[in-house]
């Protein structure tokens, strides 16, 4: 293989994994496995449940009425802590060799700038979404997965393809789903501290809920256009491959929020004028964790993929 | 090597194609749903009453027309005041001009309204039709003194046409956030007017 350079550093490569070179060193950091995934994972997710409990707890005993920088401050701390503990969760699950933090931090960061500056914008004062999404339920399934999927699923991938996607450091195909989940967190925040804003700080226990579903909906689907990101760097792909990544997450994402609207939507009644946001959050839960599920399936077989290579080039 | 620099042999040769796949994909995503949103904008249903016809949008609440009103429609969507559109039928003498029901107008409208501020006013001519254009604006609050809410501050457009012993005002309300952006869909249905 005197031919053949490294896909991370370009020196001469000694071994393949999957179809791509590694040398001595890049191999070897390639297939490092990293001890306590599952366990870490599934703390975090009982910590979230008890933050999240904590949160609903606070609310129904204090009714806290939060205005100003409060209620910033509020909104700001409840879409960052189920944000954090979403990135920390998709970052352990690489357990071969793990990302940078900075450049994940980065990612982040340029997910909740984009849709601040081009995404919100885009959906609320260019297409005025809430004014003609709601006529009828085709329109919603249309809306959601035209404008609402296709925009948000884009600047994802935009804020992945366009930054760390051409860097050394994204060497599996792995990585594409977790720079993405961190682009999907960041767009999230930004979309939970928008609608603790929105809402004038009501109905925190409810909310906070909510804005857990909300990130790890985000974070899912933008799993999957990075799960088609990965794989179109390290593999021969049709010119289809990425637009069809980004559809189905495109799609999945406007079903998510076609089923939460849909079933808030129902608890209004002439008798009452509360709307459940329970039912849609349980459907749109069930949306989510199903697109979680595949996201780690896909991830743990990449992972099994590239160690049974390596035992087999060894 | 440095760590940003990526080897030519890692991207496959045909991924610059896709990226502009990526985006021809979104953008055609973007303009079906543009056009999904003007399709649902555009639905109406017709509206006859009094000898004056139009399309009022659907899906808008039709709320009891009071006075000379013959038509009040208001969205439920709109944030902040709700976009409203408002026919009038107001009788006045056979030899009035359309300045002088452009003075009764603004007169009726200075009693009932709020801050009420005239903007501009002009004649055009309207989808072929002699008109007078009268722009404006004036506050909306919730009588209720419980209510801790802040004031609306509503843009307000009258065209006034002449039609016999009869002036036919079309009223335009909305949001000032909402006024610009919902100027065109006004125009249809101004388009559709037949008296």
């Amino acid at each position: 293989m005197p031919d053949q350079v490294c896909c991370v550093c370009g020196d001469p490569a000694s071994s393949m994994i999957g179809k791509r070179w590694f040398c001595g060193k890049h191999s070897q950091s390639a297939t490092r496995e990293r001890p306590h995934t599952w366990r870490n994972s599934i703390l975090l997710v009982v910590g979230l449940v008890v933050f999240a409990g904590i949160v609903y707890l606070l609310d129904l005993v204090l009714h806290p009425a939060l205005t100003g920088t409060g209620l910033i401050l509020a909104g700001v701390l409840l879409a960052l802590v189920p944000a954090f503990i979403w990135l920390v969760f998709f970052y352990l699950q690489d357990r071969l060799e793990p990302e940078p933090k900075g450049y994940i931090l980065g990612v982040f960061l340029l997910g909740a700038l984009l849709a601040s500056a081009i995404g919100i914008p885009l959906v609320d004062n260019i297409f005025h979404v809430s004014k003609w999404i709601y006529a009828d339920t085709a329109t919603t399934i249309l809306g959601s997965i035209l404008v609402v999927g296709f925009i948000q699923e884009f600047l994802k991938y935009a804020a992945v393809r366009y930054s760390v996607y051409p860097s050394a450091e994204f060497d599996e195909a792995t990585d594409g789903v977790i720079y993405a989940t961190a682009a999907g967190l960041g767009y999230a925040t930004v979309l939970n501290i928008q609608f603790v804003i929105a809402n004038g700080g009501v109905a925190l226990g409810s909310s906070v809920i909510r804005m857990v579903v909300v990130a790890l909906a985000q974070a899912s689907f933008a799993g999957i256009t990075g799960y088609f990101l990965g794989r179109a760097k390290f593999e021969k792909k049709a010119w289809w491959w990425m637009p069809a990544g980004l559809t189905l997450a495109a799609v999945g994402n406007g079903l998510f929020n076609w089923l939460r609207g849909l079933i808030v939507q129902r608890g209004v009644s002439l008798t009452s004028a509360s709307t459940n946001p329970w039912m849609g959050l349980v459907f749109a839960t069930v949306v989510a964790l199903f697109t979680l599920g595949l996201i780690l399936w896909l991830i743990h077989r990449n992972i099994r993929t590239a160690l049974a290579e390596k035992e087999i080039g060894a | 090597m440095n760590a940003s620099s990526l080897p030519s042999k890692t991207i496959s040769t045909g991924y610059r194609f896709a990226d502009w796949a990526v985006i021809a994909v979104t953008v055609v995503a973007l303009l079906a749903g543009w056009l999904t949103k003007n399709s649902v904008e555009s639905r109406s249903i017709p509206f006859e009453g009094s000898g004056i016809s139009a399309q009022t949008p659907q899906g808008w609440l039709m709320t009891s027309a009071q006075g000379n009103e013959i038509l009040h429609v208001t969205d439920p969507l709109s944030s902040g005041f709700g976009s409203t559109y408002i026919i009038q039928n107001i009788p006045v003498a056979a030899d009035s001009t359309v300045g002088q029901a452009v003075s009764l107008l603004t007169l009726e409208r200075g009693q009932a309204l709020t801050a009420y501020r005239i903007l501009e006013q002009k004649q055009v001519t309207v989808f072929g039709q002699a008109a007078y254009e009268v722009g404006y604006v004036f506050v909306e609050s919730n009588p209720n003194l419980t209510h801790n809410e802040i004031p609306n501050i509503v843009r307000g457009l009258d065209y006034i046409f002449l039609n016999g012993d009869h002036a036919i005002v079309a009223t335009y309300w909305a949001d000032e956030k909402a006024f610009e952006s919902d100027l065109g869909r006004f125009q249809r249905f101004l388009n559709s007017l037949k008296f």
